[in-house]
C-alpha cells in the first residue's frame, strides 16, 4: 500500500459511513415526517398518497432499491440525464444516502403516524377549537407530543440506517465494511479485518444509542409518562 | 349571539346524530344542554364552532355562518371559548405557556401582552404558583381550571362547556363548577352540556333536554324543574335527581 495503515483505511470507512448514515437519517427524517403526517390528515388525496408511498419503499428489499437507484435509473432517464447520472462524481455515495434514507423514511412514516394515532382525539379538537389552523395545530400540538412518543423506536430505526449503510457495498460504496473487505483481501487476515469492523460498528452505535439516551432525558415531561 | 336552525347531522349514511335541532342562545345567557349519554348533547355543542360538520341547516355565530364554506373557521373558532370533558391540556407546554400558544399564533399577541393576560387568568382561576408547572403535575380540577382560563385567555364572545366535570373525581367538581359559576355571574354567554343539575339550577337560564338527537324540550330553567312537559324528561330527571 504505501499511503497508509490497514487501520488508517478502516477508520477511512468509519467517516464513511458515518457521513452516508447521516445523510440518509436527514433524509428519511425530514420525508418520513412529511408522509407520515400526511397518513394522518382527513383529506384522502394526501393519506392515498402517503399509502402508496410507504408500500412502495417498505415492500422492496434495500439490496433492490439500491441497484434500482443506480443501475435501472440512468437507463429509464434521458439519455442526457443518465449520462449526468452516471458520470457524477461520488455517485455510490449520493446513490446510497439517498437510496437508504427514502427506504427508512417509509419506517419512520409508519413510527409517526401511529405516534401521532396514539395521542388522544381530544388534543386535535383543543387546539381547532381555539383557532390554530391545521399546519399550527400539527406544529406545536400534535408533533411535539408524537416525536416524544416514537423517540426509542426511532433510535432503534437509527441504529438501522447505519447498519443498512453496508449494504452499499454492492454498489461500491467504500464505507466501513467496504474498507474491511478490501483490507481482508490485501492481507488475508479475514478474521483480524471483520473483527476490527464489527468493533467500530459497536462503539458507532453506543454513540449513538447514548446520545439518543440523552436526548429522551432532554426531551422528558414532567410528570408525564417515564418523565421525573 | 348563538342561533341553531334546523340542524341535521349524519355520521355516515346510516347514523342521524342530530334531527331537525333548532335553538338559540342570546347574549348573556347560560343555557344547559342534558340528555341520555348518546343523545347528540356534546355533538350539538361541537356543530356550534365547526369541530363537526353539519349535513342540514344553518348555525348562526354572532351573525356569521358557521356552516359556510367561505368562513374563516380559524378565526371564527378563536372567539368561541371551548372546554373539554378530558381539560386536553397540551402536556408538552407549561401552564402559561399552554395559555400564550393560542394567543401569540392565532391573536399575533405579543410574548409580554400573552403572558400578562395568562398571569391575570391563572390568578382569576387561584392558579398563579402553578405557572411554571406541567400539566401531568397538576390534579384534574386544577387542569380542568387551566383549560377554562385557556379558553378565556382568547377573550371569547361565548364558551362552550362540554361535559367539563364528567371526569372528575367528585370533590374536584365544585372547584371548576365554582369558576363556571362566578364566570355565568359576570355575564359570560354559556352552552354547557352537563349532567351537573345543582349547576343549571343555581346560574341557568334555560334548559335543553336532548334525547335520541332531538331536541325534545327547550325550556326556562324553572319551567323545566318544575314540570317538565314530556315524559322523557320526566323520567331523565327521576332518574338523576333521586339520589
Amino acid at each position: 500500500m504505501g499511503t497508509g495503515t490497514y487501520l488508517d483505511l478502516l477508520l477511512a470507512g468509519l467517516v464513511v459511513t458515518v457521513e452516508v448514515s447521516l445523510l440518509a437519517w436527514i433524509i428519511a427524517l425530514v420525508t418520513g415526517s412529511v408522509v407520515g403526517v400526511m397518513r394522518t390528515l382527513p383529506s384522502r388525496t394526501a393519506s392515498a398518497i402517503g399509502f402508496a408511498y410507504v408500500e412502495f419503499f417498505r415492500n422492496m428489499p434495500l439490496l433492490v432499491q439500491l441497484f434500482l437507484w443506480f443501475f435501472v435509473l440512468p437507463e429509464l432517464l434521458p439519455k442526457s440525464a443518465g449520462l449526468w447520472l452516471k458520470q457524477m462524481p461520488n455517485a455510490p455515495f449520493w446513490t446510497a444516502a439517498i437510496g437508504i434514507g427514502l427506504f427508512m423514511s417509509a419506517r419512520v412514516a409508519v413510527q409517526l403516524q401511529a405516534g401521532i394515532g396514539s395521542l388522544p382525539r381530544g388534543q386535535k379538537l383543543a387546539a381547532t377549537a381555539l383557532g390554530l389552523t391545521t399546519v399550527q395545530t400539527y406544529r406545536y400540538v400534535l408533533l411535539p407530543m408524537a416525536f416524544r412518543i416514537i423517540l426509542p423506536p426511532l433510535t432503534s430505526e437509527f441504529l438501522n440506517t447505519i447498519k443498512n449503510s453496508a449494504v452499499a457495498i454492492t454498489i461500491g460504496l467504500l464505507e466501513l465494511t467496504g474498507e474491511a473487505r478490501s483490507m481482508q483481501e490485501f492481507s488475508f487476515q479475514v478474521f483480524e479485518a471483520f473483527t476490527a469492523a464489527t468493533v467500530l460498528y459497536l462503539l458507532l452505535n453506543f454513540v449513538v444509542v447514548t446520545a439518543m439516551r440523552f436526548l429522551e432525558r432532554r426531551v422528558a415531561i414532567p410528570g408525564y409518562i417515564s418523565g421525573k | 349571539m348563538i342561533e341553531i336552525n334546523h340542524v341535521d347531522k349524519w355520521y355516515g349514511p346510516s347514523f342521524q346524530a342530530l334531527k331537525d335541532c333548532t335553538t338559540s342562545v342570546t347574549k348573556g345567557e347560560v343555557v344547559v344542554v342534558c340528555g341520555p349519554s348518546g343523545s347528540g348533547k356534546s355533538t350539538l355543542i361541537k356543530c356550534v364552532n365547526a369541530l363537526e360538520p353539519i349535513q342540514g341547516g344553518e348555525i348562526i355565530l354572532d351573525g356569521i355562518k358557521v356552516n359556510d364554506p367561505k368562513t374563516d373557521l380559524p378565526k371564527l373558532r378563536s372567539r368561541v371559548g371551548m372546554v373539554f370533558q378530558h381539560f386536553e391540556l397540551f402536556p408538552h407546554l407549561r401552564i402559561i405557556d399552554n395559555l400564550c400558544l393560542a394567543q401569540e399564533k392565532v391573536l399575533g399577541r405579543k410574548h409580554e401582552e400573552a403572558l400578562a393576560k395568562g398571569k391575570k387568568l391563572l390568578d382569576r382561576v387561584g392558579l398563579t404558583e402553578h405557572a411554571t408547572k406541567f400539566p401531568a403535575q397538576l390534579s384534574g380540577g386544577q387542569q380542568q381550571r387551566v383549560a377554562i382560563a385557556r379558553a378565556l385567555a382568547m377573550d371569547p364572545i361565548a364558551m362552550l362547556f362540554d361535559e367539563p366535570t364528567s371526569a372528575l373525581d367528585p370533590e374536584m367538581i365544585s372547584e371548576v363548577l365554582d369558576v363556571m359559576v362566578d364566570l355565568a355571574r359576570d355575564g359570560m354567554t354559556m352552552m354547557v352540556v352537563t349532567h351537573e343539575m345543582g349547576f343549571a339550577n343555581k346560574v341557568a337560564d334555560r334548559v335543553i333536554f336532548m334525547d335520541r338527537g332531538e331536541i325534545v324540550e327547550d325550556a326556562k330553567k324553572t319551567d323545566f324543574f318544575g314540570k317538565p312537559r314530556s315524559d322523557r324528561a320526566q323520567k331523565f330527571l327521576s332518574k338523576i335527581l333521586q339520589h
